[in-house]
């Protein structure tokens, strides 16, 4: 029982990570601009079909493949940002707008993918081999989402409590008026994060289309479970997306040991519903930037 | 004076009447296909019906020359968006026989809708009994049910595989539960381990996890969807799992298999059709369909070919496009030639070819478990 419980144990955290690398693009848009990008499950899943093009089509190697995703989803993701949300935040009830915009601009992604490429699933290779630690098994490839997303967690820690451009979004986080009385360029900090947001989008859907294959509607799919995760672990807080993500995939992986896994699902809506009665600000709330 | 206009006015009112003749024998036979097109097995099935058009009209067409043509609607899966299809074709493009479709919830939604037009329905791919017990004679569906598939895999689980202890994993659908429940009856105490997994789930460590630490020796995959197969049989495979994969009969087809690569490999299943099977007609059809879409049919493509062409060759064997009572008459007494053999259709329009043929995969490919 023990050895399923930690290969259970492993299982979820490595699923969690993948729930926390989409969630953490969507909390840091949320936190800086304030609005909800429906188009980010779509730039997710535009990061996986770079992933294949780079390694099938291209013939490149997995790590020149991640890094083909982040230029052109973020090249895709400055144009989304030039025409559906730069030019409607600043109107009436912008950020309402920005929702609808946005979620146009995912249907269109989505649909452009589906005509063109059509909706035929591919496999990714991606790093080969796996670990055992006695009973206990985790590929290479699990091991590095693991990794990743422990290192890009980190690496906005460090961007936003230690670089100039960190203190600017976060002071624009806080008070957009104060952040230009004191003279910093808010349209550029918005779109920096953008940016950021659709890089780390494009990495996370690049990394995990190896484990669960590309598909069309991968993004449709991993947008849902963001949003639990976001709310949950506090919206706009990138600690409490990857805390929480963890959190939900080991939930998940240890009630499907002692429950139908349907059952595990419903379980984590059952939580969410709980959570916006009893906590609507989130886990993490006291700490959001 | 008077005589010469009466055969001027004569060869004039034949002259019309010759042309009006042409224009009705050149005029296309329409038939009507739904499918949910913007999906994978849609498209395959699409292909199917689309190349059996085609090849009816390469070979002069039907009732003395007329060419078939497809009108398509796509269905999205979604039983209100196969009905509004539906009644654009019966109603609108006047086809007077529609075939095609996966799934079985968009197909018992569209039998009312059918039988209120008194068309024909030539269901191709849904699974679910139901679809063949309405009452209206004009329904066909080209499939096996899951019955027939029964019949004859369980003998061959029983008696060829023996397993000790059995797992399933199953899809959260009529298929999947119609199939756990079947497996009880079949394997009692045996079955050691069952759970159903979303059918838009996508990562399968937890459940492959459990099936392993169940301590069987045998896991069935019931899932109809290729990337969640696929996905499983690499997650077993991850977890080192080197008992014996089977997946139920109808599933495997070689783009699942490409998806799982490797773990893949000694995977077995059995199904109606395979693209080596020896006769005229399949090599004839296999050619055609790989030279227009580059590369070999399957099952799915197989059950849209025959969708279209055996209600086209009815048609012509009865000697109306119209009159769906007797075209109905002429698919229920027939024998049809198909690329899987000879076709008959039952009482209630169920298709059948025979016994399943068994399936393995070997070095990347499905080939005949001998």
């Amino acid at each position: 029982m023990l050895e399923l419980l930690l290969q259970q144990a492993v299982n979820g955290l490595t699923q969690g990570m993948a729930y926390a690398l989409v969630a953490l693009g969507l909390t840091m848009i949320f936190g800086v601009l304030h609005i909800i990008n429906f188009s980010h499950g779509e730039l997710y899943m535009l990061g996986g079909l770079m992933a294949v093009v780079a390694t099938t089509m291209l013939g490149l190697p997995y790590g020149l493949a991640l890094v083909l995703a982040v230029v052109a989803v973020v090249a895709i993701a400055a144009l989304v940002d030039l025409v559906a949300v730069r030019p409607v935040l600043p109107t009436k009830d912008g950020p309402s707008t920005v929702l609808l915009s946005t979620f146009a601009v995912s249907l269109l992604l989505h649909q452009s993918v589906l005509s063109t490429w059509g909706p035929n699933p591919s496999r990714v290779e991606g790093l080969a081999g796996s670990l055992s630690l006695g009973p206990i098994v985790i590929t290479n490839h699990r091991l590095l989402v693991l990794v990743s997303g422990v290192v890009i967690l980190l690496a906005i820690e460090y961007v936003l409590r230690r670089t100039l451009v960190g203190r600017r979004i976060r002071a624009v986080a806080q008070s957009e008026f104060a952040a230009q009385v004191v003279g910093i360029d808010v349209a550029r900090i918005r779109t920096l994060t953008f940016l950021g947001a659709a890089a780390i989008a494009a990495i996370a859907g690049a990394l995990i289309a190896p484990v669960s294959l590309f598909t069309p509607s991968m993004g449709q799919h991993a947008i849902i479970t963001a949003f639990v995760v976001v709310v949950i672990g506090g919206m706009g807080n990138a600690t409490g997306a990857v805390v929480c993500g963890l959190l939900l995939g080991l939930l998940e992986a240890l009630a499907s040991a002692f429950m139908p896994q349907d059952m595990g699902t419903a379980v984590i809506y059952a939580l969410l519903l709980i959570f916006l009665l009893i906590r609507p600000q989130g886990l993490f709330a006291g700490r959001a930037r | 004076m008077t005589i010469l206009k009466r055969h001027l006015a004569a060869l004039a009112f034949g002259a019309i009447l010759a042309a009006a003749g042409q224009a009705n024998a050149a005029e296309p036979v329409k038939l009507g296909v739904i499918n949910p097109i913007k999906t994978l097995v849609g498209k395959q099935n699409l292909e199917g019906a689309q190349l059996a058009a085609e090849m009816i009209n390469q070979d002069g067409g039907i009732l003395g020359g007329r060419k078939i043509e497809l009108v398509t609607y796509d269905t999205n899966f979604s039983p209100p968006e196969g009905v509004a299809a539906l009644q654009r074709l019966l109603t609108q493009d006047r086809v007077k026989v529609v075939a095609g479709e996966i799934s079985s919830s968009v197909a018992l939604a569209a039998i009312p809708v059918i039988e209120g037009e008194d068309a024909i329905f030539m269901a191709a791919v849904p699974k679910h009994p139901d679809v063949t017990k309405s009452g209206y004679d004009k329904i066909f569906r080209m499939n096996t049910t899951t019955a027939q598939d029964a019949q004859s895999f369980d003998t061959f689980l029983l008696e060829t595989v023996k397993p000790a202890k059995v797992a399933i994993l199953a899809e959260n659908s009529d298929f999947g539960q119609v199939t756990i429940n079947q497996m009880k009856k079949l394997f009692g105490d045996k079955l050691v381990y069952s759970d159903t997994f979303g059918m838009q789930q996508n990562d399968f460590a937890a459940m492959s996890t459990n099936a392993r630490s169940s301590g069987a020796d045998t896991i069935c995959i019931v899932g109809s969807n290729m990337e969640q197969y696929g996905n499983i049989l690499r997650s077993l495979s991850d977890l080192g799992f080197n008992g014996n994969r089977c997946l139920m009969p109808g599933v495997l087809n070689s783009q699942g298999v490409q998806i799982a690569g490797a773990a893949a490999e000694k995977a077995f299943s059995a199904d109606i059709y395979v693209p080596s099977i020896d006769n005229a007609f399949n090599k004839r059809f296999v050619a055609a369909f790989e030279k227009k879409f580059g590369r070999k049919p399957e099952k799915i493509e197989v059950l849209g070919f025959e969708s279209i062409w055996i209600a086209a060759k009815a048609m012509d064997k009865a000697g109306t496009a119209d009159d769906t009572t007797k075209i109905a008459k002429v698919i229920h007494e027939g024998k049809w030639e198909t690329p899987r053999g000879e076709v008959t259709f039952d009482k209630n329009g169920q298709a059948s070819s025979g016994e399943l043929i068994r399936l393995v995969v070997k070095s990347g490919e499905i080939v005949v478990n001998r």
